[in-house]
């Protein structure tokens, strides 16, 4: 109630400004259960099932000699493969990490640009959890992948107590060690992802809400002049946050991948 | 204008729906990926290359092939060359050889014929020396008895005399 009369208010005063509670939204579908959906978790399964059916359409009729569609598909999929896992880990550990690192890239990619499509207009992964969850995903492959090459005492050994450094620094750097394997990584990647999408959708929105004001809700009418730099720098922000999409997609597939990585012996 | 500062904690702050869904979704978005999407387009990966690796096997063989035969048919086109240039020999030297043969054919020939002559001269000769040698021994009787106005009777005495006389022509 109260939030709806503080937007009443300010859409009399001034431009209907984005705030933080574009994010935290009234449940729609199932209120008050497990299964409670808001917004931004419409907007997600919405995503999820146009990326399943056109990469299943795509997928269902793969064929030998590309089309166009599908060679854009295969592009993606080898940049995964060749520039981010290959890269990192070399052919031999990354074969096994290639569909996973596909389905975070691919999924966070989609999600992501949900923020600009029209209709959409937030990203499906601009809520704390979903970024958590594929960190969390990260975490448990990290994990598994030390105890799995290093059994579980050398993993935490080479963890805990890095070669190589003066044994006094220990007291410093061991807690240091264990809060970077269990906090600071999977906070990190949860984090850099979710505020990215969060501000992104706060600028834009910011840009377009004030081009509103300015030009068609605004008392003023030489105000409209600023509208139109507002409007530029919408569609500035809207282009930026197609970059930061894909720029996040990345660094999240990329980081995921340095940080299984990490758990493997330094030498093959 | 001011921001909801008490709210500003609970978004960092997972809901339970929201935890439900975003695992649902990641569950449904791994099985469709990894069951599914890429094993799809891996096979296609791998048919790609192996065809790529059986074009290019199969291109090695051919030119393989074409390395072969061409090599074949040089040595059968040398061997050739040699069989003609044998043949054109043996030709030749059959050739010469029938030619000497018919030479020699020939000369024998010649000579034969040459001798068959002679002989055949020879034989005439004697023919018509001994068919003289009665005429004229008749004739030489008949024209002695002329003279002698008596017939030489006996035999042996004819006979005597006609020798006699031809040693004398033989002798002249």
């Amino acid at each position: 109630m109260n939030d709806a009369l503080i937007g009443l208010t300010l859409a009399a005063e001034g431009p209907e400004l984005p705030t933080i509670n574009d994010f935290l939204l009234p449940q729609i579908i199932f209120p008050g259960t497990p299964f409670a959906m808001d917004r931004i978790i419409l907007v997600r399964v919405l995503a999820t099932a146009i990326m399943l059916i056109v990469l299943g359409v795509t997928a269902a009729r793969v064929k030998l000699i590309p089309g166009r569609w599908q060679a854009a598909v295969e592009w993606v999929l080898d940049f995964v493969r060749d520039q981010i896992v290959y890269q990192v880990m070399g052919e031999n550990r990354g074969k096994r990490y290639v569909p996973m690192i596909t389905t975070m890239f691919l999924t966070i990619l989609v999600f992501n640009l949900c923020g600009i499509i029209p209709g959409f207009n937030i990203a499906a992964t601009a809520t704390i959890t979903m970024p958590l969850v594929f960190a969390g995903w990260c975490f448990v492959q990290y994990w598994i992948a030390g105890i799995r090459e290093k059994g579980l005492g050398a993993f935490l050994k080479d963890e805990l107590f890095p070669k190589g450094v003066p044994a006094p620094i220990y007291i410093l750097l061991t807690p240091i060690q264990i809060l970077e394997l269990m906090v600071i990584r999977p906070v990190s990647l949860t984090l850099r992802l979710f505020a990215n999408m969060v501000s992104g959708h706060i600028t834009v929105a910011l840009c377009l809400a004030a081009t509103q004001w300015f030009l068609i809700d605004g008392p003023n009418k030489i105000m409209a002049i600023l509208g139109i730099g507002t409007f530029a720098a919408g569609l500035f922000m809207t282009l930026f946050e197609m970059l930061v999409a894909c720029l996040q997609a990345f660094i999240f597939a990329m980081l995921t991948t340095a940080y299984i990585n990490m758990s493997y012996p330094e030498a093959e | 204008m001011t921001f909801a500062a008490e709210g500003g904690i609970s978004l960092f702050i997972p809901k339970v729906y929201d935890i439900v869904w975003s695992l649902i979704i990641l569950a449904i978005v791994a099985l469709f990926f990894y069951k599914f999407f890429m094993p799809k387009f891996q096979a296609v990966f791998d048919e790609r290359a192996a065809k790529i690796e059986g074009g290019i096997a199969k291109a090695e063989q051919a030119q393989k092939d074409a390395d072969a035969a061409k090599a074949k048919y040089e040595a059968q086109l040398s061997t050739a060359r040699v069989e003609a240039a044998k043949i054109r020999d043996d030709a030749r030297a059959e050739a010469s050889h029938i030619i000497a043969d018919a030479r020699s054919r020939a000369e024998s020939d010649a000579a034969q014929i040459t001798a068959n002559a002679q002989r055949s001269i020879e034989s005439q000769q004697q023919q018509a020396l001994v068919s003289l040698k009665g005429e004229v021994g008749t004739l030489a009787t008949a024209l002695a008895g002329k003279i002698l106005g008596a017939k030489l009777e006996s035999k042996d005495v004819q006979s005597s005399m006609i020798d006699s006389m031809l040693d004398e022509l033989d002798k002249k």
